[in-house]
């Protein structure tokens, strides 16, 4: 304590150069340099774009620090390594990216702090606490940036075009074993909050691409082009409307999934919305981020119940193929009402020994429907989907395959529906005169628990690392701990998702307006008022309790004596002063009692022992004696 | 038109008388005294969370975002943090002991801090001189005393120079400042003329009669005073006493009288000479007189002593001819 600290500094302080052994001179350090960006050329066949630019800012920053020579450099090296943070969120956003950041950024504070220093160097714990305390008092404020200032919607330009990389997703086209993979993924593919209350999971189809070409292996969507003309949609809605927001991850693809049937075209803020003659959505440009939609959807509908689809494109096969199943579609057609066709091929899945499974044999024929209907009977929704439109077709009833999701699962701590890939579907629509286009999914016929539930549930549970019983315990069961703690860190990555990686300005507005309105009411301002002055008393307490009560009594003693006339110079100690009262005409016990506390309080301030306990007490007593 | 210049005038006024009063006794340095302003590596910073600002908005970086403001809260955090690393200090003038023209005279200033927050790298330097410069550290509850050392030129009163408090504590993107005019003087003796003329011995006869002009009858021993020639040290007696135990260097007197009042008379000096040259000689002659233990009298002007020897009696001959002609107080 009050040891004196004074030191000169001569190289430090008045050039800002830096102490330490000699940097390698530039003749080495260059030649290495560009060794190095060569590398990176190599490497990326590009000096641009993220990854290239990435390696190249590491490099930089490496290099600087072989090549510090003052202060200046030191901040350079600081500042460059934010941006080499910043870099990280390209590859990931996590809430451990996150922790990852402030972690960073204390060794960087301190780091920043510590050559500012000059003399006492305190050790590297303190000064990563000094960073750490930085940081704490920061981010209140931060989190009110965060939340308040105004954002801007990007992109400002073009995005380089590896910035985000493939992800997987429903594609477009539909080949055996496609979705058997996507089966195998647990990403997500897009989160529903619902307004009200959740549909039936029977009753969640999620529309995407439909699909109506058929060459024999791989159904795809029929070319715009192909249409004569486009057909006015009509679609009359009955019930009550669902209203949802669907939160979706990127894809890198244009669809847009809604529960069937929407009634609108969802706005999407920065990406323009089209609607297909099928009722598809995509957005004009490939979805390369976290983006969010209303819609409103009716889950009692009937689509284009009254145009019959006219073109014959609905009921198109290839010549020559799958001849067996074309020939049980012919004689199907002889019933003659299309719903009774239907039926009966429903019937047929349904009892004709078929297999819902996730791994079913490889149909490499050239007849693969003909193979799986009369040979395998083993397959999931993708095969059942397929034979059946080609089934239909056959027997003259209009039909296309939909491919989506189905189902969902359900977080019941914050309300959010879940789609993953694994819940990718593909099903049915036939055309029937007066009723429209109607959804009918073969593989319910197969398999009912499959949209009972969702998929994971309609599979025996796999058994990990050869274990049975581990499987079970995996699985999402709500009533487990396993599954509540799964749950609640889905809530929280979802919550992390919407608030802080998906604020977009539209949000924001919106929580600003519910603050506002939130704050226009008088409870809330007088519920700030008293936290305010709550924190203004804990202060202030918390400052008097800091003060030293022996010091405290002191200044009341002195200020006791200054109203007896007495009153303590400035420059005068406590022996002194003693001294001076000694010689004035006091009260003989004043004159003692304040001489006595004088002495105490001088071997308590300046004495070399420690005071004894009660020290507070005595003094007290001796002041309550001088008056 | 000129309303917000004449604000600004007297706004100006302000700070400059301000700026030059000086502070009596002790003074608290509180927010108001603090003044602050980035440092360049400040504007960089600032430049820096623009680019991260437009990363994140092309991006589309959530956490971009979220960087970006913690590096900017940051900075304002370090903005009060700067601030308050001068704010609360407490300064008061220590010594500042004479010195003759030309030597530096060393002011000692403490920096207390009462405040339960530890100060680090508190630069203090003098207006308008550039080096050196010293940086200290103050503990929490804790205080520090330097030294200033200021060239003197002239002889007279000097005050203490403005002195300038700056830090760039914690993360340098700030500079906070605070200026202190400690009320502290120091007295400046006019610079001992070099090779003057020996003591004026012709002075009047003593009263005491003829004396012996012996300068060898040893006469005890007297504190060693700077100036004492090395061969009148009592090497015997220092021998005996250490230094560090408060021993003092010891000199030994030669007594025996002088014959002649030593008469140490301004107005007896040349009058062609300059002011300057002639209170030179007399602080010449003083020292030396002291030196070699011959009692001394002293006349300037009005001021008369009558011959003496000690410590005080120097003290009080070099005042007076440090501030022949100046007013008492400084300016």
């Amino acid at each position: 304590m009050g040891k004196p600290a004074v030191r000169r500094h001569a190289g430090l302080a008045r050039r800002g150069h830096l102490a330490g052994p000699a940097h390698a001179p530039n003749v080495v350090l260059v030649p290495i340099a560009a060794a190095a960006m060569f590398g990176v050329l190599g490497s990326y066949h590009t000096l641009l774009g993220r990854d290239a630019g990435v390696a190249m800012l590491v490099l930089l920053v490496a290099f600087k620090m072989l090549e510090m020579h003052a202060r200046r450099d030191l901040f350079v090296v600081v500042f460059l390594c934010y941006f080499l943070v910043l870099t990280n969120f390209f590859y990931s956003q996590t809430i451990p990216t996150a922790l990852l950041m402030l972690a960073s950024l204390v060794a960087l504070l301190a780091t920043q702090l510590s050559f500012q220093l000059t003399g006492t160097v305190p050790p590297l714990r303190t000064r990563l606490w000094m960073g750490a305390k930085l940081l704490g008092l920061a981010l209140p404020l931060a989190g009110a940036a965060f939340v308040l200032f105004p954002r801007i919607e990007g992109p400002l330009w073009g995005m380089p075009d590896d910035s985000h990389s493939a992800r997987s997703g429903l594609s477009d086209t539909m080949a055996p074993g496609q979705m058997s993979n996507l089966a195998q993924s647990e990403d997500v593919a897009f989160r529903v909050k619902f307004d009200g209350p959740v549909p039936a999971q029977p009753q969640l189809y999620w529309r995407g691409p439909v699909l109506g070409s058929y060459d024999g292996r791989t159904w795809t969507r029929v070319r715009p082009s192909r249409q004569a003309r486009p057909q006015p949609l009509s679609l009359s809605v009955g019930g009550t409307p669902v209203g949802y927001q669907v939160t979706l991850e990127p894809s890198n693809t244009r669809w847009l999934f809604a529960l069937e049937m929407p009634r609108a075209i969802p706005e999407l803020p920065g990406h323009g919305v089209t609607l297909s003659g099928e009722l598809e959505f995509q957005s004009l440009d490939p979805i390369a981020e976290r983006v969010r939609y209303d819609l409103v959807s009716f889950v009692h509908y009937s689509l284009q119940p009254d145009a019959s689809p006219v073109d014959g494109q609905w009921l198109m096969l290839p010549y020559g193929l799958n001849p067996r199943t074309r020939a049980a579609g012919q004689a199907l057609a002889a019933e003659p009402d299309p719903g009774r066709r239907v039926a009966a091929v429903l019937r047929l899945f349904a009892g004709g020994g078929f297999v819902y499974t996730l791994q079913p044999p490889l149909l490499p024929g050239r007849d693969s429907i003909d193979d799986f209907l009369y040979g395998t009977r083993a397959g999931f929704c993708e095969h059942y989907a397929g034979a059946f439109v080609f089934l239909m077709r056959s027997a003259g009833v209009p039909a296309r395959v939909v491919t989506g999701y189905q189902g969902g699962e359900m977080n019941p701590i914050d309300g959010y529906l879940t789609v993953r890939q694994s819940d990718a579907h593909a099903w049915a629509e036939v055309w029937l005169p007066r009723r429209g286009w109607v959804r009918i999914d073969p593989t319910a016929a197969v398999a009912p628990e499959r949209v009972q539930r969702s998929l994971a549930r309609a599979l025996p549970p796999p058994a990990p690392f050869g274990f049975e019983g581990l499987g079970r315990l995996l699985q999402p069961d709500p009533d487990s701990l396993l599954g509540r703690v799964r749950y609640a860190i889905g809530a929280v990555n979802n919550g992390w998702n919407q608030w802080v990686l998906n604020y977009t300005p539209q949000r924001q507005q919106h929580l600003v307006q519910r603050l506002q309105e939130g704050l226009s009411h008088w409870q809330s301002l007088a519920l700030i008022a008293m936290l305010c002055a709550l924190l203004f008393l804990v202060r202030k307490f918390s400052q008097r309790r800091k003060a030293d009560p022996v010091d405290a009594l002191y200044s009341v003693l002195c200020q006791r004596l200054g109203q007896l006339g007495l009153p303590r110079a400035p420059d005068e100690g406590p022996t002194a002063y003693a001294l001076r009262l000694a010689a004035a005409d006091l009260a003989p016990e004043t004159g003692a009692a304040a001489t006595e506390f004088l002495r105490r309080y001088s071997a308590y301030r300046y004495g070399p022992q420690s005071p004894g306990t009660g020290l507070v007490s005595i003094l007290r007593d001796l002041l309550s004696r001088v008056r | 038109m000129s309303q917000p210049r004449d604000w600004l005038n007297r706004r100006r006024a302000s700070w400059r008388r301000k700026a030059t009063a000086r502070d009596q006794g002790s003074v608290l340095l509180n927010q108001r005294r603090v003044y602050i302003l980035p440092t360049r590596a400040g504007l960089g910073f600032c430049a820096l969370l623009l680019i991260l600002l437009i990363g994140s908005v092309n991006y589309n970086l959530g956490l971009g975002f979220g960087l970006t403001f913690v590096a900017g809260a940051c900075a304002i955090v370090d903005m009060v943090q700067t601030t308050r690393n001068l704010a609360g200090l407490v300064l008061s003038p220590g010594r500042a002991p004479d010195v003759y023209a030309g030597e530096d005279a060393p002011f000692e200033l403490r920096v207390e801090n009462p405040t339960r927050l530890a100060r680090y790298a508190v630069w203090i330097d003098v207006e308008h001189v550039a080096e050196p410069r010293q940086a200290i550290d103050v503990p929490a509850g804790g205080s520090t005393t330097l030294v200033l050392r200021t060239a003197t030129v002239t002889r007279g009163w000097m005050r203490a120079p403005r002195v300038r408090l700056s830090t760039h504590f914690p993360l340098g993107l700030f500079r906070a400042w605070s200026w202190w005019q400690p009320d502290s003087r120091a007295l400046v003796y006019p610079f001992p003329e070099q090779d003057a003329p020996p003591l004026p011995m012709l002075g009047r006869p003593s009263p005491d009669g003829v004396g012996s002009t012996g300068s060898d009858d040893f006469g005890g021993v007297r504190s060693y005073q700077p100036g004492d020639p090395l061969r009148h040290l009592a090497w015997r007696q220092i021998a005996r006493l250490d230094p560090d135990l408060g021993g003092q260097l010891v000199t030994k007197q030669f007594e025996g009288g002088t014959v002649d009042e030593l008469i140490l008379d301004f107005d007896a000096l040349p009058s062609g000479l300059d002011v300057e040259l002639r209170l030179a000689r007399m602080t010449r002659w003083v020292l030396e007189a002291e030196q070699r233990a011959l009692p001394y009298g002293f006349i300037l002007g009005r001021i008369r002593y009558d011959a003496a020897l000690g410590t005080a009696h120097q003290a009080a001959c070099l005042r007076a001819l440090a501030l022949y002609g100046l007013p008492e107080e400084p300016a």
